[in-house]
This record gives structure tokens, C-alpha cells and sequence, in this order.
């Protein structure tokens, strides 16, 4: 994008608008009941959580060029390392008065990023080697992989770290010294902060010499390498920073829903972000927010305004409509949403 | 059916080397497991139980291993959907037997033949409306839309047979109840010999009909090279079709084989299709021999390691062996006209 | 003033065939309320109740957005909610926050107990048993038998892991070792721990699993180990184990929810009459579908649910309703008869389940029957 900080500035005020009308209540009427139930807060937070994780993963598909199916395993690698370094802190033996000081739950969550980033710049060495299918397939691995680790408690069931199935629960809120970010309402404001300040900084790599080097590869990796390009280099990078991205979103998802599940982070979810990113448009960072929001919104909407049309299928309904949306947008938008449209170019 | 080459090259070298290294991997791997069994206690007849076992599950990958490499050597296409094949086959043969628990040997077969036929038909349909409107579409594309008939699949069947797990027969005994036949200390399904029986005889058919019969050689010819298939009239359109259609029976049979062990539900073909798409990866998505030894493997390595240590770390070997698959072999030739 | 219950449950994804029959219930119940036109308070003031039913899709996260929704958008005074446990956990502080009562219908303690304080949950209870209690009344019969090793197999879920923590208290306290453990996938095929268990010589097999699982693996042990014991914990009780293990269910045993065999229960039981009615009701409702233990929790919740509205006087505002609804769970209602047994809730158990309310039964001639103390062998 040639000119993003209109953009940038437009996005923002709409954010603080709807967090505004949430907080101030005009007419009595929170956000749901003034957008006649399609918009709640919930949602719109959610949005944000999924809005930092789909901006690394635009970068690493649409700019880079490199698929990735187990990308929810990263975002649940930091929703459980958060979760599991403030609330079983002390299995680890660590004191109790260091898991409950307030800026802990911070340094978790900034420290579980870099580490998940790292493993991924490490990892993504060994495996961006691979081209097309085989990286899908490769990353779909490490994704089921991770998956089934946090399912059976990391192999160790009397530490009881990822508890099993049922997961962690009881994870405490964020707080700012004595203030919590709590309720909802307030958290919204920090979930979209960190959302926009990774949305400006998808923008700010997709206009530097990384971004361009990165466009490079995507169009021919072979090409690039000639002129210069330390192509594994630059993939590894751009694969860490996904990752790192994605646990960033994981910790505040934790302490955001102050439960984490396995299932949350398996195959099947994988699968919706990369949906969600095609949805949005591969190609421009907004592709993040507009797929998350478009997707969201019309499961939302799948869920409780056709109840009333299917009243006994409406969930079973879901899960087809899913699949015909992935379709239909792969058919008739490949390009996404917020994607530009070029007349030969198709992206994934 | 590979293109043969001179083993001389150093690109092939690299790979033949890197394939060895993989086999001497997997067999060290299987001897720790052995040993490790050794352990715990198991004897002998133990360690058979598991390779009967494990073969029988292998037998199940290759089969539907073979749909993704059928399909993937004629359209360059990763089927996702092979497992909702899977799944409808026996779901199907449950309907059209009137969700008996016992029936008749004829009824069975009729059964079966319908829902084979019903899911090659799936099959078609998936190809013709998904994959042919976007032509220019890049392979991974391609790929995402057979990820969104899975879940079409998936979905359709919860709400035609909701949740619940259906029951489908034995086929020696046309009731719940299977024979067994017990070798020394090792006890055998009488299903197991079925699945055995049918890998073996679709394997059969598969190798006849791409050797010996025109279609089968112009399928072969649209995966060596498509254009060229083309040129020669070849109808590369009908053959991708064909190809899907092949895949959909094979998985479908698959489903239906181990269909009266594991008690079929709506969500059945995930986990399975996935496995299979790893023994496809064993043959290099191209190599049908490849990809029915490494299903074997596949089940026998999982079968064992699962009783030796945790099972619920059982799906876990199948994705470590994929990933380390993919590392040693990233130099077969993918099939790039799609 | 209309009262309005918010319902969700897991009618698609893992949790549909637990949660379906739960819905079911939901709308029988709906359809009940709109017949009588709704309930009538101690002021004789009538009150139409409206349940609002979702499908939570066995997602923790659908569960939360839903819950909110239900608890801030659509002002629902009772919440009865949660199929599964891991999407119950991630309800829990959403209702606790919003200060509204909520009634799960899954089974895992730490729904309604905090494991660090061992306290009650202010705010969540649940009339489901716990494996706890099935532990107890499998150690019971065990030990009538005079077995005192058993091999433990469980499946490889929260619910199957729960199985095996409770027998490990349960067993340890009633003397009866554990000989030989191991969990099991639900997808699984094969089993290759029965292998172990036919070298560990345990004269009695105790599976923790729910059909389909429960059932392939009965089967596989009952193929390779002819006349060792089997025994279920209360999750198998249901008409898909003998469905989906066919012949081979026969001579198994385990303790059963007293509404799966309702015809069966002697006139003295105070849950007979209930049971009774509910089967029948709920049989016409869906058509003939089975009856299930899900189905009964349902029943139990929403039933809770009413009898502590008709204690409402009118015109509290929504946050002294759900507050008074609360109090009445903890304090008014019980000793309060319900599908499973009669359940004294109180401030220190929001569950209130007496695990000799259990009946213990066996498989024979393809149907549960009731076996009873004296034909413990």
C-alpha cells in the first residue's frame, strides 16, 4: 500500500468508536443491542486476538509465499505457556509471590513469545527448505504434533502441566499495578492497542527491504536467490515472526477467555485460520481484521439469528456452510475481501 | 512406474542415499520399540498380536493411501477429501442395509456395491464442480477446495446419520459378532483377513488396469506429462475425473473393509485420511509400491508403539514420521502442470 | 414477567451424542412451560418462561461468546449450560462475573468446585454424578465379590482420565490394588494393552470409557479373556454400549442412573413416579428415541431451574432474580427428587448426589437388568 497511515488512522477511530459506544452506552444499549445483535463485544475482542495472529500469517503465506497448516499450534503454545507459567507457577518451584505480582503475567507473555519465535526461526530452517505441498504437509505435522503434546500433558501426567483434555483453567487477569484490565470493556482496549500496533507493523515490514525481498521469493525464489537474497534466511525470519505473533495472541486469549482448551489449537482450527486469512485477502494486511470479523460474524450469525429459521439444525448447518465458504471465496475471490484484485494473479 | 534414470546422477544419488538413511531409520526405530517391548514383558506371541494388528491397520492406510496418489499422479491435487470417501462408504452401506446388524450374505453385497458406486459418483461431483471452475488456479488453491468438500462431506453426514456410531456387520458371520481364529497365542479377526483380501485384490486390479488396459495407460500418460497427454488426444479433463472417481471407490471400499472393526461415525475419515496421506508420502505421493509398504509400516510402527508406551501419544509417531519423511525427501519430482 | 433460561449444549462436534438428547429435553421442557403458560409464584402471580436453546458446538470458545451473550444481551435470569466439561470451565467465570447462576449438565468436580480453595463455587452447580461416586459403588460391589486386583483401562479423555484418578482414590481407600493401567484412544482399532492386562492375570477389568469406545474395547478384551470380570463405570450405562458391543456386552456390569431403568425401580422409590412421567414424556416427545442419562440431566436442571423461579415473588429486578434464584439452589429446594436420585443441595455441595443412589446393573439377554446385593457373586 503506497499511502497506509490514512488507512491506519480511519481503522483506529473505528476501533475506539465501537469501544467507545460499549462503554458509554447511548441509549442504554451496549454495541450488540445498538448493531441490532450482530456486533458484540465479544465478538469485536475476539476479532482483535485473531487480528495479531493473521497478520504473521499474512505475511508468511501472502507476501512470502509459504503455507502454513499447524499455525494454531503456536497460537496455543503461547495461550499455554501463559497459562501455565501463572497458574501453575509453583508446581515448577516458582515462588507464589512471584506468579502474583502484576507485571509477571507480562514478562510471561512477552518471554513466550520470543521463545516461540525463536523455536520457530529454528525450526523453519530445517523446514522451509521444503516447496508447496510438502511445506503444508510439513507444517500440518508440527501443528498435530504440538496438538497432541498439550493434549497428553506433555507425556508427564503427575506434573499436570496442560491438564489433559480439560486444559487450564483459573487463569487470572492482566493487571496494570493495582488496576485490573478487566472488565471486558477495558480489555477490548488492550487487545485492539497490541492488534493495531502489529497491523502497523505488518504494514511497516511489507514496505521495507524485507518485504520487497520477501515478494521476491514468493514470485521465484530461484530468481531471488541469483540477485542476492538470503532467501532461507529471510523465510526462517518472517516464520519466526509468524509464530511469535501468534503466541503474543495466545497469551492475551488466555487471560482473555481465563481458560484454555487442547481442542482450541488442533488440525480443524488451523485449517479456519488459514480460511480466515484467504477470506480477508492474502495479499494486504487488512485481510487480517476484515477475514476475522467475516468470519466470525457469520458463525455468530449462523448461530443465532437461523436458529429461528433451522431451529433443529442450525449447528449442524455451520459446518457445511463453512466448508461452501471456503469454496466459494477460493472460487470467485481468491484474492480475499481486502485483497487488490489483479486480472491473472491468484495467490495462494 | 517411476521414470527410470541413470543412478549416477548426483541428484538421484543424493536421493537414493537420503532414502536409505530413511529405511535405516525406520528400522532402528522398530527394533528400540521391540526392545523396549522386551522390557514390559511381552513374549513373542505378544509381538505377533502387534504385527497382526498393526498389518491390519496398515492395510487400511495403503488402501486409502492409494486414492491420494492416484489422484495426485493425474492432477497434481491433494485430496483432502479422501477421507469423507472413507467415511461414506460404510455410513452408506449402513443405510442402504436399513441399519440391520445381521443380514444376508446377498443383501451385504448389494449393499456395498450401491455405496461403492454412490461415493465413486461423490467423487466425480467433487472433481467436476469444485476443481474444474478455477483452472488457473495454483495447486495449493486446488487443494484448499478439496479441504472444503471434506468439511461439506463431514457436515452432511452429521446431519443425515447425526452423531452416534453405526454398526456395520462382519462379513463372515453377517452379525455383530466376528469369528476369530486363534494361530498358537495370537488370535485373528476373521475381518482382518477380509481387509487383507481386499487390499490386496484392489492392489491387484489397480496395477492390471494401469498396465494392461487403454484408460489405464492414458491416466499414466496424463501424469508423466500432461500437455504432451494432451497433445495426443488424450482428454486430460475426463482423465483428472477418472482419477477422482478411482480415488472415491478405493476409499470407499477402505471405509467399508474396516467398517464392522471400528464402528463408523460422521467424523471418521479425519484421522484416517490423514494417515493415509502420510503412507502416500511414503511413496512420494507418486510411487504406489512406495505408498502400500510404507501403510504397512505405518500400521505396524504405530500398532507397536502404542503398546509399548503411552497410547495416547499413538497419532504422534504417524506425524513425526511425516515430518521426517519430508525432510529426507524433498527432491521427488512433483508433478508441476495441474 | 417473563422469566427467560438460557440453554446451551453440544448438539454438533464430539460432544453431539450427549448433547443432542440434552436439547431435546430443552424443547420438550419449552414446549411443556408454553402448554401451561408458564409458572406461578408463592404471590400467585403468573410468569411465562422462555428457553432460549444454542448449540455451544463442543467449543470452549463458542460456549464463552455464547454465554456472555445470553448473560449481558438477552438478560437470561438461569443459565443451563455445558454438555462437555472443558466448555463448562470456560463458562464458569463468565457466569461468575455476571453474577448469574448457572446449572451445568457435565461431570468433572472442578465445574463446581474450586480445586484450590476445595469451596464451592458461589454462583455454579450441576445434579450430574461424578465418577467419584462410581468409583465408590464399584469398590462396593468389588469388594462383595472378594476381588482385591483389578486391571484399570480408561480412555484417553478428561472423562476416562477422571475414571482412572477417582478408582486410584476410591480403590486405595477400599484396599483393591490397581494392578495394571493404561488409556486407550476412543478411535482406536486395536488394543494392544490387553495384551498386558491378559499378563497381569487381574481377575476383574474396569474400563472407564463411554460407547462407542467403551464398547470396541469390551469387546476386545471379552475376545481375548473370556471369563474375566467386566466392569463399567456409569458413563457406559446407556443403550448404545449394548448396541455397539452386540453379544459380547453380556455379564457386564456397572452402576446405572436410576432413569435408564425407571420401569424397572420397586414402588418404594421415591424417584419412581418422576422417572416414570419423564421417560414417557420425553419417548412421546422425540418419537421413541431411547432414554439416555444425558437427556436426564438436562431434565434435572431445568427442573431445578423452575422450582427455584416459583420461589421468585414479582417484580424483582434481574440481578435480585438471579441473585434470589442462587439462594433458593442452595437453600430452598432440596431435598428435591430429580432423574438420578434425590438431591440435597446445600451451600457446601451444589451437587448433593449420594452415590447409593446408583443402581447396579447387569447385561443379560441384551438388555440392563437390576442385579441386586444378594446376586453379587
Amino acid at each position: 500500500m503506497e499511502r497506509p497511515l490514512p488507512a491506519l488512522a480511519v481503522f483506529t477511530l473505528l476501533v475506539l468508536l465501537a469501544g467507545g459506544l460499549e462503554v458509554v452506552r447511548p441509549f442504554g444499549r451496549s454495541l450488540a443491542g445498538l448493531t441490532g445483535g450482530l456486533l458484540t463485544l465479544d465478538t469485536l475482542i475476539r476479532t482483535g486476538l485473531l487480528t495479531i495472529v493473521l497478520v504473521g500469517l499474512n505475511l508468511l503465506m501472502g507476501y512470502a509465499g509459504q503455507v502454513s497448516l499447524g499455525q494454531a499450534a503456536f497460537y496455543g503454545m503461547g495461550a499455554f505457556w501463559s497459562a501455565i507459567l501463572t497458574v501453575r507457577g509453583p508446581v515448577l518451584g516458582l515462588s507464589p509471590s512471584l506468579v502474583q505480582a502484576w507485571w509477571w503475567p507480562w514478562l510471561v507473555m512477552l518471554l513466550g513469545a520470543a521463545l516461540v519465535g525463536t523455536f520457530a526461526y529454528g525450526v523453519g530452517w530445517v523446514i522451509l527448505r521444503l516447496r508447496g505441498h510438502y511445506l503444508a504437509m510439513a507444517t500440518l505435522g508440527l501443528g498435530i504434533t504440538v496438538y497432541i503434546l498439550l493434549r497428553e500433558n506433555l507425556g508427564l501426567p503427575h506434573l499436570n502441566l496442560t491438564g489433559g483434555f480439560d486444559g487450564v483453567f483459573g487463569i487470572p487477569r492482566l493487571r496494570l499495578g493495582p488496576y485490573p484490565v478487566w472488565p471486558a470493556e477495558r480489555y477490548y482496549f488492550l487487545v485492539w492497542l497490541v492488534a493495531l500496533l502489529v497491523i502497523a507493523l505488518g504494514l511497516r515490514v511489507v514496505d521495507s527491504r524485507v518485504g520487497r525481498a520477501l515478494r521476491a521469493i514468493h514470485g521465484a525464489e530461484g530468481a531471488a536467490e541469483s540477485v542476492g537474497i538470503p532467501a532461507a534466511a529471510y523465510k526462517a525470519q518472517i516464520f519466526g515472526l509468524s509464530a511469535a505473533l501468534a503466541a503474543l495472541g495466545g497469551s492475551l486469549y488466555a487471560h482473555f477467555q481465563a481458560a484454555v482448551v487442547p481442542a482450541t489449537f488442533g488440525f480443524v482450527p488451523s485449517l479456519e485460520l488459514v480460511v480466515m486469512a484467504s477470506v480477508g485477502g492474502l495479499r494486504s494486511i487488512w485481510g487480517a481484521p476484515v477475514g476475522a470479523l467475516t468470519v466470525l460474524v457469520l458463525g455468530d450469525f449462523v448461530r443465532t439469528w437461523m436458529r429461528g429459521l433451522l431451529p433443529t439444525m442450525a449447528g449442524e448447518v455451520e459446518g457445511i456452510l463453512f466448508g461452501f465458504l471456503l469454496i466459494l471465496v477460493l472460487l470467485f475471490w481468491p484474492s480475499g475481501i481486502a485483497g487488490r484484485r489483479r486480472a491473472a494473479e491468484v495467490v495462494l | 512406474m517411476e521414470v527410470r534414470t541413470t543412478w549416477a546422477h548426483p541428484v538421484i544419488r543424493r536421493q537414493k542415499r537420503a532414502g536409505l538413511g530413511l529405511w535405516t531409520g525406520l528400522v532402528v526405530l522398530l527394533i528400540a520399540l521391540i526392545l523396549l517391548g522386551r522390557e514390559h514383558g511381552f513374549g513373542p506371541a505378544d509381538f505377533a498380536q502387534f504385527a497382526v494388528d498393526g498389518l491390519q491397520a496398515g492395510a487400511i492406510y495403503a488402501l486409502v493411501g492409494l486414492g491420494f496418489v492416484v489422484v495426485y499422479r493425474v492432477t497434481g491435487v491433494i485430496n483432502f477429501a479422501q477421507g469423507g470417501f472413507v467415511m461414506l462408504g460404510p455410513m452408506l452401506t449402513v443405510t442402504f442395509l436399513g441399519q440391520r446388524t445381521t443380514a444376508e450374505a446377498l443383501q451385504l453385497l448389494l449393499s456395498i456395491l450401491r455405496a461403492v458406486l454412490l461415493t465413486g459418483l461423490v467423487g466425480l461431483l467433487t472433481y467436476g464442480i469444485a476443481l474444474r471452475l478455477r483452472r488457473t488456479a495454483l495447486p495449493l488453491t486446488r487443494i484448499m477446495i478439496t479441504v472444503g468438500v471434506y468439511l461439506i462431506l463431514q457436515g452432511a453426514a452429521l446431519l443425515i446419520w447425526g452423531p452416534r456410531p453405526q454398526v456395520l456387520p462382519a462379513f463372515t458371520t453377517l452379525s455383530m459378532q466376528d469369528r476369530l481364529l486363534v494361530v498358537g497365542e495370537v488370535v485373528v479377526r476373521a475381518q482382518t483377513l477380509w481387509i487383507w483380501a481386499c487390499a490386496v485384490t484392489l492392489l491387484g486390479l489397480l496395477a492390471a488396469f494401469f498396465e494392461f488396459t487403454l484408460l489405464g495407460k492414458a491416466m499414466r500418460a496424463c501424469a508423466i506429462n500432461r500437455t504432451a497427454a494432451r497433445l495426443v488426444g488424450i482428454p486430460a479433463d475426463a482423465m483428472a475425473a477418472l482419477a477422482f472417481m478411482l480415488a472415491a471407490l478405493l476409499g470407499a471400499c477402505a471405509g467399508i473393509a474396516v467398517g464392522p472393526v471400528t464402528r463408523p461415525t460422521f467424523d471418521m475419515g479425519l484421522e484416517i485420511g490423514l494417515k493415509g496421506f502420510v503412507a502416500a508420502v511414503m511413496g512420494g505421493l507418486v510411487d504406489i509400491r512406495g505408498s502400500v509398504v510404507g501403510g504397512l509400516i505405518l500400521g505396524v510402527v504405530e500398532t507397536l508403539w502404542a503398546g509399548v508406551t503411552r497410547a495416547g501419544f499413538r497419532d504422534v509417531i504417524a506425524f513425526l514420521v511425516l515430518i521426517l519423511l519430508l525432510l529426507f525427501r524433498p527432491l521427488v519430482p512433483l508433478s508441476e502442470e495441474a | 414477567m417473563p422469566y427467560r433460561i438460557g440453554f446451551i449444549s453440544s448438539a454438533t462436534g464430539p460432544g453431539a451424542s450427549l448433547g443432542i438428547p440434552e436439547r431435546d429435553v430443552a424443547r420438550m421442557v419449552r414446549e411443556r412451560l408454553v402448554v401451561q403458560r408458564g409458572i406461578i409464584g408463592p404471590d400467585r402471580v403468573r410468569h411465562p418462561v422462555d428457553i432460549l436453546i444454542f448449540d455451544d458446538q463442543s467449543s470452549a470458545d463458542v460456549a464463552a461468546s455464547l454465554a456472555r451473550r445470553l448473560i449481558h444481551e438477552e438478560r437470561v435470569t438461569i443459565l443451563v449450560a455445558g454438555t462437555l466439561s472443558g466448555p463448562s470451565l470456560a463458562m464458569v467465570p463468565i457466569a461468575t462475573e455476571g453474577r448469574t447462576p448457572m446449572i451445568s449438565m457435565a461431570s468433572a468436580r472442578s465445574i463446581i468446585e474450586d480445586p484450590a480453595t476445595k469451596r464451592m463455587r458461589p454462583w455454579i452447580f450441576k445434579p450430574v454424578p461424578e465418577n467419584l461416586h462410581s468409583a465408590q459403588a464399584q469398590a462396593d460391589y468389588l469388594r462383595a465379590v472378594g476381588v482385591r486386583r483389578v486391571c484399570h483401562l480408561y480412555e484417553n479423555t478428561a472423562y476416562g482420565r477422571d475414571t482412572f484418578d477417582s478408582a486410584q482414590v476410591i480403590f486405595g481407600r477400599a484396599n483393591i490394588a490397581i494392578a495394571y493401567s493404561d488409556s486407550f484412544e476412543r478411535t482406536a482399532t486395536e488394543f494392544p494393552q490387553v495384551a498386558r492386562v491378559r499378563a497381569s492375570g487381574c481377575p476383574a477389568v474396569v474400563i472407564g470409557s463411554i460407547p462407542p469406545a467403551a464398547a470396541l474395547i469390551h469387546v476386545a478384551v471379552r475376545e481375548r479373556l473370556p471369563r474375566v470380570r467386566i466392569v463399567h463405570g456409569h458413563g457406559a450405562c446407556s443403550p448404545d454400549l449394548i448396541r455397539t458391543a452386540g453379544p459380547a456386552a453380556e455379564g457386564a456390569v456397572m452402576p446405572c442412573g436410576k432413569v435408564l431403568l425407571a420401569a424397572e425401580l420397586p414402588p418404594e422409590d421415591p424417584t419412581r413416579a418422576f422417572n416414570l412421567r419423564f421417560v414417557s414424556d420425553y419417548q412421546r416427545f422425540t418419537g421413541g428415541a431411547p432414554i439416555s442419562t444425558f437427556a436426564g440431566h438436562a431434565y434435572d436442571a431445568l427442573h431445578w431451574s423452575l422450582v427455584a423461579l416459583r420461589t421468585l415473588p414479582d417484580g424483582l429486578s434481574l440481578e435480585r432474580q438471579r441473585e434470589a434464584v442462587r439462594e433458593a439452589l442452595e437453600r430452598k429446594i432440596a431435598p428435591i427428587v430429580g432423574t438420578h436420585g434425590v438431591f440435597r443441595l446445600s451451600p457446601e455441595d451444589h451437587l448433593g448426589f449420594d452415590y447409593r443412589d446408583f443402581l447396579w446393573v447387569t447385561v443379560k439377554g441384551g438388555k440392563f437388568t437390576i442385579l441386586p446385593k444378594d446376586q453379587w457373586k
